[in-house]
């Protein structure tokens, strides 16, 4: 019997199969509070569909995703996606201003937490007022974890993060997660690029949880 | 020649010249024409036998009524694939609204309870109902399609199912009511509808005919909503998936998995 981690979010043995294929065969992963990790492996070998596992917009054949040692299976889906926030390789920005978008389903948002939010994604507080349709691509994926943020997750998931971006803005984004995990939040990214992950991450793992030699 | 002869050689003449000139034209259209064409009088003749039946003996007309929802819901079935069971779902839809508002119509004297008012009524309602149902459940089948990026982003910021699926419900409702909102407005400026001429052809009263016009068409409008939002409630049930899912239906309606 392996120990229960009371802390962070750990997957075991997640095996899904699609139109007869194996997609994830015992995949599995830890992700530890106040730690990148960097889940690498080649394109098409289910870093997506591990990630979406995570936060149940996937279900599983079977396998156990834990967060603070509870089933996610017991968890509120609603709840599991606000302490378990992901952003996907192209984020949507929904119709409204960016404030809207970052304050969405959060009635209790006051502009000052929008801004906070922001600013923890290196965002200016006069991102606000824009129109999210009209954003860059590597705006919006700021946006995207501002938004993810304001719902004060335990654990961001990032599905590869920096695919769209120019080296910039890569960098810009590389040291946002770096920030908030010394704030003690668990930060996952799922790339295919290597020197990048190691640029960033803590850790770099593949699809079965163990470190990739250097 | 009888009156009736002379209608209907007018009206084939109609059609033959639509069929002709559209073979002229290389539209290819031109057999279509002709099989509508020849459907509606095989149709229309069945149709006038029958409801004279129901008229000489009206316990028939339950049974007109009947096969009427069948005919709608096959009809809009056929247009829904993607529900696991879209004849059923569109039943469900369509009857309900046009059955109740028919029943209303009748209990309040507002119609007669004869068959010569119960059996139209009840079918232009059903039409209506069923032109909605099917416009709004394939808009939303569509949408649930298109729009599975902002869905799932939704569902990702911790919305429930109902609520990620709110503004594609409300569009697909919205795009089936405008046809039913159209006719309403412009009814008189654009066209005169079907019950109108036809009463008057008949020889009703032209103020009788806008009377009962104006009944057939401010109930279709809550016959439609109703209907739209039946169909609608139809396809989240279907797009829903345990643990606040939204999977889409396919095209084919075959069962799926997510
Ligand atoms: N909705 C889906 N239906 C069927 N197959 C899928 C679906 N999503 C992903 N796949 C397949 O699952 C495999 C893993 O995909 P993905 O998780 O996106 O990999 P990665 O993110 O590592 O590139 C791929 O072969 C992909 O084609
Ligand atoms: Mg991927």
């Amino acid at each position: 019997m392996e120990p229960r981690s009371a802390v962070g979010l750990t997957a075991r043995d997640v095996r899904l199969r699609r139109d007869g294929r194996l997609v994830l065969d015992g995949a599995r992963l830890t992700l530890l509070p106040g730690t990148v990790t960097a889940l690498v492996a080649p394109s098409g070998a289910g870093k997506s569909t591990l990630l979406r596992c995570l936060n149940r917009l996937t279900r599983a054949d079977s396998g156990t995703v834990r967060l603070a040692g509870r089933d996610v299976a017991t968890i509120d889906p609603r709840e599991l996606r606000r302490r378990v926030a992901l952003v996907v390789q192209t984020p949507t920005m929904l119709p409204g201003t960016v404030a809207e978008n970052v304050a969405y389903a959060l009635p209790r948002a006051t502009p000052g937490d929008v801004e906070a939010a922001l600013r923890a994604a290196d965002l200016p507080p006069a991102f606000a007022d824009r129109d999210a349709a009209g954003l860059s691509g590597g705006e919006r994926a700021r946006v995207a974890v501002a938004r993810a943020l304001a719902r004060a997750p335990e654990v961001l998931l990032l599905d590869e993060p920096t695919a769209a971006l120019d080296a910039d803005s890569a960098a810009v984004i590389g040291r946002t997660l770096r920030r908030l995990a010394e704030g003690g939040l668990a930060v996952c990214l799922a790339v295919h690029d290597l020197p990048f992950a190691r640029g960033v991450a803590d850790r770099v793992v593949g699809l079965d949880d163990r470190e990739l030699p250097v | 020649m009888s009156d009736g002869v002379v209608q209907i050689l007018v009206a084939v003449a109609f059609a033959a010249v639509a069929a002709g000139l559209a073979i002229r034209l290389r539209l290819g259209l031109g057999r279509e024409i002709v099989v509508a064409a020849v459907r509606a009088v095989v149709q229309l003749a069945l149709v006038g036998a029958v409801i004279a039946a129901v008229f000489r003996f009206p316990a028939l007309s339950v049974a007109f009524v009947a096969a009427m929802v069948v005919a709608s819901a096959l009809t809009a079935g056929s247009r829904l694939r993607g529900l696991r069971r879209p004849r059923l779902g569109a039943a469900v839809a369509i009857a309900p609204p046009a059955l109740v508002a028919t029943g209303v119509l009748v209990l309040t004297g507002a119609f007669d309870a004869t068959p010569r008012a119960i059996v139209p009524t009840a079918g232009i309602l059903l039409g209506g109902a069923m032109a909605a149902a099917t416009l709004t459940g394939r808009r939303m089948l569509e949408g649930v399609r298109d729009e599975l990026d902002a869905i799932e982003t939704r569902l990702a910021l911790g919305d429930d199912v109902r609520t990620a699926l709110a503004p594609v419900l409300r569009t697909a409702v919205v795009t089936g009511l405008v046809p039913a909102i159209d006719q309403t407005r412009s009814v008189g400026l654009v066209t005169l509808p079907g019950t109108f001429v036809g009463l008057v052809l008949g020889g009703a009263s032209p103020a009788e005919a806008a009377r009962t016009q104006l009944v057939v068409l401010l109930a279709l409008l809550l016959v439609e909503l109703v209907a739209a939002l039946l169909m609608a409630e139809a396809v989240s049930r279907a797009a829903t998936a345990p643990g606040e899912r939204v999977v889409p239906p396919p095209p084919d309606g075959r069962p799926r998995r997510g």
